[in-house]
């Protein structure tokens, strides 16, 4: 008992969180798209990043694991009264969570949430899931699993595994953007350097996509 | 990642040995070494038995005995190890003077016991000598044509299958017993059966790889509680499953250590969930019980694949053609649909009171007539994939001769073909023949439909095709 509380400890203490600006471009490298941010020292940068356009407030930490159910996102902030108070009450939540820091994200356009992601498995090596994501994640577990690298026809089956298959793919071009997706993530997970990959939720709109949240650790 | 092997072994000598030493071969009915020695007597094996012993003296069950296995000075094949734990790892090593080429070691006291030190002399021994090992803590192998049977269950009181081709593998010598059993009640033929215990030598790996390659062998069962090395489960699997199906089990789904996960991905998908996702990614039949291994292992070996899942129905009771059409759906099939010219043909053959739609219910009056002209319109539909076949044996039509139109129409091989007969002991005996002809009988439209989906998901990958 005792040797599997120390193994899951050091296991803890080893794996590390990717900076979410390296992480981000490393997506990019492999053209994964995801949704403009920034880091921001200010309300006021954080204003000026919005450009009068909506957008997210999310403080970041390593310590911080959920940070919707830590009340470490505001969303869909549009006037710089909104950005400054959101700023200013994430900052006093984050203090907890210290070092932190806070991170503007344009808004996306609501979709359908979905969760891609990646682990390393003892026996099989470095596997990948795709599933109904957002707030769904927990209460369905609707996904599908397969290991990397991942062929067209594997990627073509993990979504015709899924429950929500229609409701994520409802169309043939959503499909195959949604299956190339997917076969770039699988390289990205073997050509790098991840322990557990989490892009939840990636929201599926206007025939296209955007990671929102990206976690990576190594 | 464990670390990686580097081949396969070889598990030819062992289950088609020309000759087999029985270590610790024994007069005394009480110890295992009698009860391997006796079937040996019993099953008939056909080349050369020496009984070893080192308390030898004379014959042993009639047989010229030997107080070491390097007395034998002839070849040896197989050395079946039945001795104390601890004189083992010795007498592997003896074994390999002798030249003998493969070893199944059935005693226990190993590592599944906790003790690590004489199984590591154990595996020692096997990289010394280099002999393919099976064991310890194991039933060993079977093949029913070589007749090579090295279990040490009496054949009184387990049912050894008639000769076949579906293979049976098991880490797991008890589910591997029960699994004889009832195969032999099944009806199913029997290739070969390994179980091989701890796994320390010949493990999971080098068992699939042999049965894929093994020609005798149509059909793999498998139940499974682990892998040791995943990359060449894989890589084996791969090769497997493209040559034929493979029904796996897997014991121990609840996964353990899923406690500590840092993201969704790692609470979603933990140890059991990368097993099945290996299982479906490279083309295993996914069996929830024991019942699922029979039920597909049966539509396996005896009918064609099909990627369609189009499914023709045919039924001499209205309840049941219900059932099957719930079934149908509920497991990812559909129902067929006739063609003008069926519909046309079979309105000419079928009494008015039959309506001309799927399920083709042709009420209580049916004969072995009326299947036998609607199976020869649909056989041709290209509206329907496979056929289940509902004979429902209390009607007043259904007899004997129902069972020959079904046979002869089975060995067309024209589409797959299914038959549930839900009944008593008149139905029973009816189904016994419908199966020793090579037809797959289920008691339930459920069971049949689920079977039926094993088969065409398989083809289906087979073939690439996406549903």
């Amino acid at each position: 008992m005792l040797l599997i509380f120390l193994f899951v400890e050091r296991r803890e203490f080893m794996l590390q969180l990717m900076e979410y600006s390296k992480a981000n471009q490393l997506l990019k490298k492999y053209g994964i798209r995801s949704v403009d941010s920034a880091y921001v020292s200010s309300a006021k940068e954080a204003a000026k990043f919005s450009n009068k356009k909506p957008i997210v407030l999310k403080a970041i930490s390593g310590k911080a694991l959920h940070k919707s159910k830590s009340g470490l996102i505001q969303i869909n902030l549009g006037s710089e009264k909104e950005i400054t108070d959101a700023y200013d009450l994430l900052v006093k939540r984050a203090q907890k969570f210290k070092p932190f820091k806070i991170q503007a994200q344009k808004m996306v356009k609501n979709g359908i949430e979905i969760i891609i992601g990646g682990r390393v498995d003892q026996q099989f090596g470095k596997l990948i899931l795709i599933g109904l994501g957002g707030i769904y994640v927990e209460t369905f577990r609707d996904f599908a699993l397969r290991v990397c690298p991942i062929t067209r026809f594997d990627a073509r089956s993990m979504l015709s595994q899924l429950k929500s298959r229609k409701v994520i793919a409802p169309d043939k071009g959503a499909e195959i953007m949604i299956e190339s997706l997917l076969l770039k993530v699988s390289d990205m997970l073997i050509t790098n350097d991840i322990n557990e990959l989490d892009l939840n939720p990636l929201i599926l709109h206007d025939g296209t996509y955007d990671a929102v949240d990206i976690r990576i650790l190594k | 990642m464990k670390s990686s092997k580097m081949k396969y072994q070889d598990l030819t000598h062992i289950l088609s040995p020309k000759s087999v030493a029985v270590i610790g071969a024994s007069e005394n009915p009480a110890k295992v070494g009698h009860a391997i020695m006796q079937n040996y007597v019993d099953v008939g094996f056909q080349g050369q038995i020496y009984p070893v012993n080192i308390t030898a003296v004379d014959k042993i069950m009639g047989y010229k005995s030997f107080k070491s296995i390097l007395d034998i000075k002839k070849p040896v094949d197989l050395a079946v190890i039945s001795i104390p734990a601890e004189f083992v790892p010795s007498t592997i090593e003896q074994c390999g003077k002798a030249g003998v080429k493969g070893i199944v070691v059935v005693s226990s006291g190993f590592a599944e016991v906790g003790n690590q030190k004489l199984e590591d002399q154990l595996i020692a021994a096997a990289k010394k000598t280099k002999i393919p090992i099976i064991g310890p803590n194991c039933l060993g192998v079977m093949d029913s044509r070589g007749r090579n049977d090295t279990l040490f269950l009496p054949t009184f009181k387990i049912d050894r299958p008639k000769v076949g081709s579906v293979s049976f593998a098991s880490q797991s010598g008890s589910v591997g017993s029960s699994i004889l059993d009832l195969v032999s009640g099944e009806g199913l033929g029997l290739s070969k059966f390994i179980s091989y215990g701890n796994a320390s030598v010949v493990d999971e790996v080098d068992v699939l790889n042999y049965l894929a390659h093994d020609k005798d062998t149509k059909v793999i069962l498998y139940y499974l509680e682990g892998v040791k090395h995943g990359k060449e489960f894989i890589e084996v699997a791969k090769t497997a499953t493209m040559r034929k199906p493979v029904v796996v089990l897997k014991g121990g789904v609840t996964s353990a250590g899923a406690g500590a996960a840092h993201s969704h991905t790692a609470s979603l998908a933990g140890s059991s969930e990368a097993y099945e996702a290996v299982f479906r990614q490279y083309g295993f039949t996914i069996g929830n019980d024991l019942d699922d291994l029979l039920n597909f292992g049966k539509i396996f070996d005896t009918q064609p694949l099909t990627n369609g899942n189009r499914i023709g129905v045919l039924t001499n009771g209205g309840g049941h053609g219900v059932l099957a059409t719930d079934a149908i759906y509920l497991n990812g099939l559909q129902l067929g649909a006739m063609s003008k010219e069926s519909q046309t043909a079979l309105r000419k053959t079928m009494p008015p009171i039959v309506n001309i739609r799927m399920p083709l219910d042709m009420s209580g009056e049916a004969t072995a007539k009326s299947y036998e002209d609607a199976l020869t319109v649909l056989a041709s539909d290209p509206g329907i994939d496979a056929f289940m076949v509902i004979a429902l044996f209390q009607t007043p039509g259904a007899d004997e001769k129902l069972v020959q139109s079904l046979i002869n129409f089975s060995n067309t091989k024209k589409k797959p073909l299914v038959v549930v007969c839900t009944g008593g002991s008149y139905t029973k005996s009816h189904a016994t023949i419908l199966e020793s002809a090579g037809i797959p009988v289920y008691e339930s439209p459920t069971t049949a439909a689920r079977s039926l989906m094993a088969l065409i998901s398989y083809s289906r990958y087979r073939n690439k095709v996406e549903a």
